[in-house]
C-alpha cells in the first residue's frame, strides 16, 4: 500500500469519501437539471407517438422545472430541506402537462423526505427517492407501465440497491442516472403502443435527462451543448430562422470538408466550443459539413481549425447581423386580401405559411387563417375570420384533412351560409380557387370547386421525425420523405432524390405542369438546384417556383 | 347511439360503451384518483351494483360525443394540468377506440373532490 494513501486513510477515518449536499448544493443541481433538460428538449418532444412533430413532452416539462427554479432562483438558504420544499411548491404551481403534473408529485415526495434537514447525504438520497417514488404513485389509481413512473420506480430500486453496497452519494447517483437511462430503453416493451411508434416513453427520457444534467453538474460536465452526435445534413438546422441572435454571433460559417484521418466527434466539438456557438455537424454521402456561429474577429478560425485536419471543398461565411437588420427594414409588403361586397361570395382559406397566403390573397381570398399539419385552427378562430365579413356566402377550404372537421364544426355553428371545400393540401385548395367567381351562383361554383379537387396531385417533402414503415417504404430518422397525395411513397437520403423518386410515381404523361412550393427551411441554393434537376427529368413540363414559407414541409408540390 | 356506415350493414355503439372506454382512461389518468357519482340516485344506484360507468356521462350532440366526468383529483396536483391531461387521455382513447374524430369529442370535466394522502 503507498504511503499516500494510508495516510489520507488514517486522518479521516471514514468521512472522506463522504459527500453531503446542502441547500445550495442542491440547487445548483437542479439548476444543472433544467439546463441539460432544455438542451435535450427538442429530442424529447420528438419522442411522439404520432410520426407528425406535434410533441410537447420536453416542453411542458422544461416549464415545469423553470417554474421551479424561479421559486429558488435567488435564495441564499442553506437548509437543504427549505430549498427542496421551495422547489416542490414551484414545480406543482407551474405543472404543465401529465408529465409536469408527475414531474411535480415525484419533487413533492422527494422534499417531504428532507424536510427538516440541513445537508441531504447518501442515506437521505435515497429515501427521499423512495418517497418520491411513492407519492407519484398515489396520483393514479391504474398507473400504466412503460412511463415516467415506472422509471422513477427502476432508479429507486437501483439506488436502494446501490446504497446496501457503498455509501458514496456520487456513485450512488451515478448508477441512478444509469438505472433511468436504462429503464427508458425498456420502455417499449412495456407500452405497446411505443413500441408500435418506434419510440421510448418522452416523459421517462425528460426524467432521465433532469438526472443526467444534475450528475453533470456534480461531474463539472458542460451543459449548454448537446451530446456530440452528427446528423444528415438535410436535417441541419437553420439558425437564421430565429431572429434572436445572441452577441459575438455575428457571423455564420458554414463549411464542408474531407476529413484526412476518420474524424474524433467529441475533440472536435469541444476545440470548436472554444471559437463559436451553435455548432452543428452534418454528414453529407462522402463529407461533412460544420456550421458555427462566431464573433467577427473570429471569422477565419473555424476556416483554419478545419483546414489543419481535413481538405475543405467549401467555405459560406454570412454575415447574420447585417442580415438580421435588413430583414427588420424591410418589411415584407402586406398580404391584401378581397373586400367581397354583400352577397358576393368570399373564401376563406387556411395556410400554412406566409408566402403561401400571399398567393392564395393574389387569388382572391377574403380571408386568412394560419395554420397546417401541426398547428389547426380552432372553430372559434375560422369563425372569426368570416364573422364580420358584409356577405353570408362562404367557402372554406381546409388545405389540410386535420381541419377539414374543424372547418364543418365552423359551417355549422354560423348562421351564414358556409360550404367547405374538403381540400386536403395547398394545392388542392388552390386548384379549387381558381373555379371562383365571386358573383357567381353558389352552389354551382361549389359543384366546381369540389370537382376541381380531383384534378391535381399533391407531392410533399418533409423530413422524417423517427424510423417507421409504412407501406412497405422504409423510413429511417432524418431521411427526407415524400408523400404523394398523403401516402408515403418515397424515402431518400437527400432531397432532391426523395423529389425524383415522387414524380415517378406519377403518370407524367397525362401531366403538364409542376409547380413547387418551397419551405422556410430551405435556402434558395438548394431550391435551384433540385429545380434544374427536375427540368431535366422532364423537360416536356412546366415547372413553377414559389416561395410557400411553410413551416416542416420542404417542398409542396403541386402536379397537374 | 352512434351509428357507422359499413357496407354490411350498421354498427351500433351505445353510450355504455364509450362512458367504459372513457371509465377506464380516466383511471389511468395520472392525477385522478377516483370517480364519483354524478348525483344522489346515481350514488345509491352504484352502492347496488358496480357500475364500469359510473361517473361518466355521454351523449350525442349532433355529430360530436359529449363526456361528462366527475372526478376526484389527487390533494397537492395542479388541478388544471390533471383535468387537462384528463380530457385529452380520454379523447385520444375514445378516437382510437371507434374511429370519431378528437376533433368532435367534448370532454367536461368535474372535480367532485380532492383526496388527501399526505399532508406536506
Amino acid at each position: 500500500m503507498s504511503e499516500k494513501h494510508s495516510k489520507a486513510s488514517g486522518l479521516q477515518p471514514g468521512l472522506k469519501d463522504e459527500v453531503v449536499l446542502d441547500g445550495q448544493e442542491l440547487k445548483n443541481l437542479v439548476e444543472g437539471g433544467l439546463i441539460w433538460l432544455r438542451t435535450n428538449q427538442q429530442t424529447v418532444n420528438s419522442l411522439n407517438v404520432f410520426p407528425v412533430p406535434d410533441g410537447d413532452t420536453g416542453t411542458n416539462m422544461v416549464l415545469t422545472m423553470q417554474a421551479a427554479i424561479n421559486e429558488i432562483f435567488k435564495t441564499p438558504e442553506r437548509n437543504v430541506g427549505k430549498v427542496a420544499r421551495d422547489i416542490a411548491q414551484g414545480a406543482l404551481m407551474g405543472a404543465r402537462g401529465n408529465s409536469g403534473v408527475i414531474l411535480s408529485q415525484l419533487w413533492r415526495g422527494f422534499a417531504r423526505a428532507l424536510d427538516n434537514f440541513k445537508v441531504m447525504d447518501a442515506q437521505l438520497f435515497v429515501r427521499a427517492l423512495a418517497e418520491a417514488r411513492d407519492t407519484a404513485y398515489k396520483g393514479v389509481v391504474r398507473p400504466v407501465e412503460g412511463t415516467i413512473l415506472t422509471v422513477a420506480k427502476d432508479l429507486t430500486i437501483e439506488a436502494e440497491k446501490a446504497f446496501s453496497e457503498e455509501n458514496d452519494l456520487e456513485v450512488i447517483f451515478e448508477r441512478v442516472v444509469r438505472a433511468a437511462g436504462e429503464s427508458v430503453e425498456r420502455t417499449p416493451e412495456l407500452l405497446p403502443i411505443l413500441k408500435q411508434a418506434g419510440v421510448v416513453d418522452s416523459g421517462g427520457k425528460g426524467l432521465f435527462y433532469m438526472l443526467e444534467g444534475m450528475l453533470r453538474t456534480l461531474n463539472n460536465l458542460p451543459l449548454e451543448v448537446q451530446e456530440t452526435f452528427i446528423q444528415p445534413i438535410a436535417q441541419m438546422i437553420d439558425f437564421d430562422e430565429h431572429l434572436d441572435i445572441e452577441p459575438d454571433q455575428d457571423y455564420e460559417v458554414v463549411i464542408d470538408f474531407q476529413p484526412k484521418k476518420p474524424l474524433e466527434v467529441e475533440k472536435f466539438y469541444d476545440s470548436l466550443s472554444h471559437i463559436g456557438t451553435s455548432i452543428q455537424l452534418g454528414e453529407g454521402d462522402d463529407y461533412y459539413r460544420l456550421h458555427i456561429h462566431v464573433p467577427e474577429e473570429k471569422r477565419y478560425s473555424p476556416i483554419d481549425f478545419v483546414m489543419d485536419m481535413a481538405r475543405v471543398t467549401k467555405v459560406h461565411i454570412e454575415n447574420i447581423k447585417d442580415q438580421m437588420l435588413r430583414k427588420e427594414n424591410s418589411d415584407p409588403p402586406g398580404t391584401e386580401l378581397a373586400k367581397p361586397e354583400p352577397g358576393q361570395i368570399a373564401v376563406i382559406a387556411v395556410s400554412p405559411g406566409e408566402g403561401i397566403s400571399k398567393i392564395f390573397a393574389s387569388l382572391g381570398v377574403a380571408a386568412i387563417v394560419e395554420g397546417g399539419q401541426t398547428m389547426n385552427p380552432s372553430i372559434k378562430e375560422l369563425l372569426e375570420s368570416f364573422e364580420n365579413l358584409p356577405t353570408d356566402n362562404i367557402i372554406i377550404l381546409p388545405n389540410n384533412k386535420n381541419i377539414i372537421l374543424a372547418a364543418q364544426g365552423a359551417s355549422q355553428a354560423s348562421t351564414k351560409r358556409v360550404a367547405v371545400i374538403p381540400s386536403k393540401s395547398i394545392p388542392q385548395g388552390l386548384n379549387a380557387l381558381l373555379q371562383l367567381d365571386p358573383d357567381g351562383n353558389f352552389d354551382e361554383i361549389i359543384k366546381k370547386m369540389n370537382s376541381a379537387l380531383l384534378d391535381s396531385d399533391t407531392g410533399e417533402i418533409t423530413i422524417a421525425t423517427r424510423d417507421v414503415e409504412i407501406d412497405g417504404v422504409k423510413v429511417k430518422q432524418g431521411s427526407v420523405i415524400g408523400l404523394l397525395n398523403g401516402r408515403l411513397v418515397a424515402s431518400q437520403k437527400t432531397l432532391e432524390k426523395t423529389c425524383l423518386a415522387l414524380l415517378k410515381k406519377i403518370k407524367m404523361d397525362e401531366k403538364e405542369r409542376i409547380t413547387l412550393f418551397y419551405g422556410n427551411q430551405i435556402s434558395e441554393d438548394e431550391v435551384n438546384n433540385i429545380v434544374e434537376k427536375i427540368t431535366k427529368a422532364y423537360p416536356a413540363h412546366e415547372i413553377e417556383i414559389h416561395a410557400g414559407g411553410q413551416p416542416h414541409y420542404q417542398f409542396i408540390i403541386s402536379i397537374e | 347511439m352512434e351509428q357507422v356506415e359499413n357496407p354490411l350493414g350498421n354498427i351500433y355503439i351505445s353510450y355504455r360503451a364509450i362512458a367504459s372506454i372513457a371509465h377506464k382512461a380516466a383511471l389511468e389518468t395520472y392525477g385522478v384518483v377516483g370517480l364519483t357519482a354524478k348525483n344522489l340516485a346515481e350514488g345509491l344506484a352504484q352502492a347496488i351494483v358496480k357500475d364500469p360507468t359510473l361517473g361518466v356521462d355521454v351523449e350525442y350532440e349532433e355529430k360530436s360525443v359529449v363526456i361528462n366526468l366527475f372526478i376526484i383529483v389527487e390533494y397537492g396536483t395542479r388541478i388544471k394540468s390533471v383535468a387537462n391531461s384528463v380530457a385529452n387521455n380520454i379523447r385520444f382513447k375514445v378516437e382510437k377506440a371507434i374511429d370519431i374524430p378528437a376533433n368532435n369529442i367534448l370532454v367536461n370535466v368535474h372535480v367532485r373532490g380532492l383526496r388527501i394522502s399526505d399532508t406536506d
